[in-house]
């Protein structure tokens, strides 16, 4: 396995390779201190670019830009007080302060090293658990990955937003755009309407596109005076220069905090669709609980920073563990990777590890080596990233809006992907201003195929049903998702008991 | 009724449109023992069901909502006019594609879209605008198009 980690690092610091890992993880950290701008839209808009890349180089990019998100967030939480993206914003609890009374460069090196080291964290369980977890999937028949999906979908639709219905529908409505075109196993072309782009079935990286990006961008643009908005003020004094190795030694000395804030990163990523932003909340949550001095959290203390970030970046690494062992994106960004490997004809999943082990573990080495030009890049340029910030909306918004456009239409070079996501832009906006949740219709839209055949699959190899419930594995899991959805709805009856005044959308069943 | 119930109903009316729409399907063969129509039956099923879910939830917060104090209004009102405008000159664009071509399209495109944004009060503004625009174009299209091989759209009414 190690030798095969060192193939694959060998292989990736490679001009070809390192070349696209270093921009996508340059691009990363660049749409990471942005604020308003998220991972999910700094992997849309690189997308497009590696459609002409071999695999690896493309994912390779991706790879980079998650990394470099995930850690370009901090840098304009920590001396802006803005996190750059939703995963930096319990990096702004302590690293603004710590920045405010005069220990920017402590807070921003602080954050950095943590990202580093939670991400390092997540890489070892990456390499180590990827592989025997597929192992373990390799043992599932169709009943069984009918199931994981189920569980998967379920436990989505239960998590995100705020009421269960909302989140389960928009789970249906993300299987109703698969069942449209052609039937995955006799072919038969169904409930098309008579649109003829229809027909081939609706491709989910327009959807996704669509959906994500309108979502993002047209909720910012509500927020705009038609004047524009006046862009973040940026103190070009702040002392950025620290110690490395005080600061290093500064976080290894809180192993326990290191380890357990990365761990929670790690479970978190490994749950579909629960994203950086609930891990590092969480992550700080538990710092503060494990901690001797609680009531510093909050006034600028390094537990805090190290918790966010740690656990942030160990996050990645989770969610890489669930795409690449069962083909289940772990959220957003990872779901635009699944895309991204489609395009190129590879199938996420157990057998991935084993039909495509030189992509593979050079996707672990790009996610390694991608922490090291992350840590490269924040050195040399994070005053530059601050001065980034200034760059006007209304100048980003038609560049992302045309590269949306570019990455759908070169799917397969034709309008109809381009339809596709004008369509769904529009109903990702409307679902955003009704208040559902949009992690469980990407999801619904990503499994449903799957669904679909391994039912069938099931069924035609024995027309008892009882045997989803009968086999082990299948039953465990399905089990597991009628008590993901008790346990939602538990969790929102309990929450609405005691903040009544939250309820103004909610009574579930 | 409340936005939960509207969108319950739009979902509800969409799934039992679609569930009829199901009915002509083929049935079953030799090979096969359910037929196209089975999963899709069961998919909307379950929209249609969750989306009734929906409204009856709803109605029962609307009557809860009569004795409770109204929600207070945001402070700042959503800018739902720029909202529509963004919409529109994107709908226009996707319209333009085939006729007009990729680069004359995004050209039009950018510079529109930029200034509908955040209004050029001078000259200084306009020109930023006018550059954003080309250069945005130009690279996208020579990146694409020559770089990455990407075929970009060629307009029917310029060939351009």
């Amino acid at each position: 396995m190690y030798e095969l980690l060192l193939t694959g690092i060998v292989n990736i610091v490679q001009v070809k390779y390192l070349v696209p890992l270093f921009i996508g993880t340059l691009v990363g950290v660049i749409g990471g201190a942005l604020p308003g701008v998220t991972i999910t839209m700094t992997i849309i808009v690189v997308l497009p670019f590696t459609y002409g890349l071999d695999p690896l180089q493309g994912l390779a990019a991706m790879t980079g830009v998650y990394v470099g998100g995930s850690a370009g967030g901090l840098v304009t939480a920590t001396l802006l007080g803005i996190p750059g993206t939703p995963s930096a914003i319990a990096t702004t609890f302590d690293g603004f302060p710590m920045a405010w009374r005069g220990e920017a460069g402590r807070a921003l090196w602080l954050g950095i090293w943590a990202s580093f080291f939670g991400g390092l964290i997540g890489g070892v369980f990456l390499v180590a658990t990827t592989g025997p977890l597929a192992a373990f999937a390799l043992q599932f028949g169709p009943w069984e990955f009918f199931s994981l999906f189920i569980f998967a979908l379920s436990m989505v639709a239960g998590l995100t937003g705020s009421s269960i219905t909302k989140g389960l529908l928009s789970g249906a409505l993300g299987l109703v755009v698969t069942i449209m075109g052609n039937d995955p196993v006799m072919g038969a072309k169904r409930l098309t309407l008579g649109i003829g782009f229809l027909e081939g079935g609706i491709s989910f990286l327009p959807v996704l596109i669509g959906v994500f990006a309108f979502a993002q961008i047209m909720t910012d643009i509500e927020k705009r005076r038609a004047a524009g908005a006046a862009a973040a003020v940026v103190d070009r004094t702040l002392k950025l220069t620290v110690s490395h190795l005080k600061v290093i030694t500064e976080i290894l000395k809180k192993p326990f905090l290191l380890l357990w804030t990365s761990f929670v990163g790690l479970l978190i990523g490994v749950l579909p669709a629960i994203g950086g932003s609930a891990a590092s909340v969480m992550a700080y949550d538990q710092a503060k609980k494990i901690s001797r001095h609680p009531e510093k959290f909050g006034t600028g203390t390094p537990e805090g920073i190290i918790a966010s970030e740690s656990s942030n970046n160990a996050n990645v690494g989770g969610s890489l563990v669930t795409i690449m062992a069962f083909g289940i994106p772990g959220d957003a960004v990872t779901a635009v990777m699944l895309g991204a490997m489609t395009i190129h004809g590879i199938q996420s999943g157990p057998l991935f590890m084993t039909q495509q082990s030189k992509l593979a573990y050079g996707i672990f080495a790009a996610y390694i080596v991608a922490h090291v030009l992350m840590v490269l890049i924040l050195a040399l340029g994070a005053r530059f990233m601050l001065g980034i910030t200034r760059v006007p909306q209304s100048i980003l918004i038609p560049i992302v809006l045309v590269l949306c456009t570019v990455g759908s239409y070169a799917l397969s070079n034709v309008m109809g992907d381009v339809y596709i996501l004008l369509l769904f832009g529009m109903l990702g906006y409307a679902l955003v201003k009704f208040k559902f949740p949009l992690a469980p219709l990407i999801l619904g839209v990503i499994l449903g195929d799957q669904i679909e055949i391994n039912l069938i699959r099931a069924i035609m190899t024995d027309a008892d049903v009882w045997l989803f419930l009968t086999r082990p594995i299948s039953g465990v899991l399905l089990a597991l998702s009628v008590a993901s959805v008790a346990f939602a709805l538990w969790q929102h009856r309990r929450h609405h008991r005691r903040n009544p005044q939250s309820a103004d959308d909610s009574a579930d069943f | 009724m409340g936005r939960d119930g509207i969108a319950g109903l739009v979902c509800l009316a969409a799934s039992l449109g679609l569930l009829a729409a199901t009915i002509g399907l083929p049935g079953p063969n030799l090979l096969v023992p359910v037929g196209p129509g089975f999963y899709p039956r069961i998919v909307l099923g379950i929209t249609a069901a969750l989306a009734l879910a929906l409204i009856i939830a709803d109605i029962i917060n609307q009557q809860r909502k009569t004795t409770t104090a109204p929600a207070a209004t945001p402070d700042t009102a959503p800018n739902y006019g720029l909202v529509a405008a963004t919409f529109l000159i994107f709908i226009l664009y996707v319209a333009a594609l085939p006729y007009l071509g990729f680069r004359l399209s995004t050209l039009a495109f950018v510079a529109v879209l930029q200034s509908t944004l955040r209004p050029p009060r001078s000259l200084k503004q306009w020109i930023i605008v006018a550059i954003t625009a080309l250069v945005t174009t130009a690279v996208i299209y020579v990146m694409f198009d020559s770089y990455l091989a990407v075929l970009l759209p060629r307009g029917r009414w310029t060939d351009f």
